[in-house]
């Protein structure tokens, strides 16, 4: 294709950078831009024109948890090790719940390691302390909280609540389930992990909550989602881990 | 604040790249507090919920740091091909979203409602002056043109689509498009680029 064509095309070029073009549509656009210096120069010429679009929008306040989030994350993939320094008890819970997380993955359950675990521990200390206020690795004890918190799901955040031996596990910035899909909460006793009974929902909030209703001895505290109904054992990876010693 | 960040606040986005592509933390979070404003902005103006537009933006931006080393400069500002990421990712959450409809004024009382930031820098400032003066702009296009246009750039409807939806020719919706991108060019032309 040439300059010769040029005109056929050139009515499609407002279109093309508007992203309004199907897929098919656009690359033959490229492609003929490649041998056309018109084209090339209309698209240059009105690129900043859809670029204002954008820096036209009425400008809101990202939430201060939205950085909080996104930072937890980027500070973990880049140094991972660094992430609890501050903090020995954290690091410690945080490596059990990992470990814990390895052996699911190779165990009679079948799960499969976490594809990119590591790079998806997204609740670190610092979002930790801040999300749930009670410390990290400070739940022994009767009305204490337990706190760190691994898994695969964005954002989320988590804390156990324990009082005279039950507990309530509560949830926040749950996204909504498909309406054939319920949270199901597990716990991990002597390396025995266990369904817990009740099934729970995210309200349109994001929060869920959960009756542990027996914490005797419970290391661990995990959710999956689940088919309605619920499983026996986990069938997927868990959004959130909570180690509670 | 560390020696690093400082440093890091004073280079330009084209400089802040490399490092962010070497994985420095202190380098995206500079980049982060830059741009984490309008990138929120525009996931919220597309997809139209709080929630949903704190997932985009998250999404994006981890998606930045992790293909920071891919920005290629020939093709444009920092800012532009971050604010593209936003918009290609809110335009998908939006399709997912089986019957929403995208929202179509650029005066929206739910937008107008939030708290505007209370501590802006000056470059941040002197952004959203433009802003202001670029919805001038916008808001002074025939209506015709301004509609294909936001159905097309914050809808993320196609030609085709837009075509069928107004009941108008697909010629006539292409030549509404380009005179409308023609006149928010002159625009910028003549004193707000």
């Amino acid at each position: 294709m040439t300059e010769t064509n040029h005109e056929r095309w050139s009515e499609d070029v407002a279109a093309y950078l508007l992203g309004a073009l199907e897929p098919d549509e656009a690359t033959v656009l490229e492609r003929h831009a490649e041998g056309c210096e018109r084209c090339r120069a209309e698209i240059r010429w009105m690129t900043p024109a859809v670029d204002a679009l954008p820096e036209s929008v009425e400008r809101l306040e990202p939430p201060r948890e939205l950085r909080e989030r996104v930072m937890a994350e980027v500070r973990f993939d880049a140094e991972p090790e660094n992430v609890f320094k501050d903090d020995p008890a954290a690091a410690g819970v945080f490596a059990r719940a990992s470990n814990w997380l390895r052996e699911l993955g190779s165990g009679p359950m079948g799960l499969r390691p976490v594809v990119g675990f590591a790079a998806a521990i997204l609740v670190v200390a610092a979002v930790a302390g801040f999300a749930i206020g009670g410390g990290i690795g400070g739940g022994s004890g009767g009305g204490g909280t337990s706190t760190v918190v691994a898994g695969t799901a964005p954002g989320v955040t988590a804390k156990v609540i324990s009082t005279d031996g039950s507990g309530t596990l509560h949830l926040a910035n749950v996204k909504q389930l498909p309406s054939d899909r319920v949270l199901e909460a597990w716990v991990q006793r002597e390396g025995e992990v266990e369904p817990v009974e009740a099934l729970f929902v995210p309200d349109r909030k994001g929060k869920a909550s959960t009756e542990l209703p027996d914490m005797s001895g419970v290391e661990v505290v995990m959710v999956t989602t689940e088919p309605q109904g619920g499983s026996k054992a986990p069938t997927s990876a868990p959004i959130i881990t909570i180690s509670t010693q | 604040m560390t020696v690093r960040k400082e440093k890091a606040e004073r280079l330009a986005d084209e400089e802040l790249m490399p490092l962010i592509g070497e994985k420095d933390p202190e380098a995206f979070e500079v980049f982060y507090d830059r741009h984490g404003g309008v990138a929120y902005s525009l996931a919220y103006r597309i997809v139209g919920e709080k929630a949903a537009a704190e997932d985009v933006t998250q999404e994006a931006f981890i998606s930045i740091w992790k293909s920071g080393a891919r920005f290629d400069r020939a093709r444009g500002s920092v800012r532009s091909w971050m604010l593209s990421i936003v918009r290609n990712r809110a335009i998908d959450a939006l399709r997912s979203r089986a019957g929403k409809a995208p929202k179509l004024s650029f005066d929206d009382d739910a937008i107008l409602e939030q708290r505007p930031s209370e501590e802006l820098t000056d470059a941040e400032a002197m952004r959203r002056e433009t802003a202001t003066e670029l919805r001038g702009a916008l808001g002074e296009l025939p209506g015709e043109q301004s509609k294909v246009i936001e159905l097309a750039y914050f809808g993320g409807f196609s030609q085709s689509e837009i075509s069928r939806m107004l009941g108008v020719p697909l010629g006539t919706v292409k030549g509404r498009m380009r005179l409308g991108l023609e006149k928010i060019r002159g625009e910028l032309a003549e004193g707000l680029a």
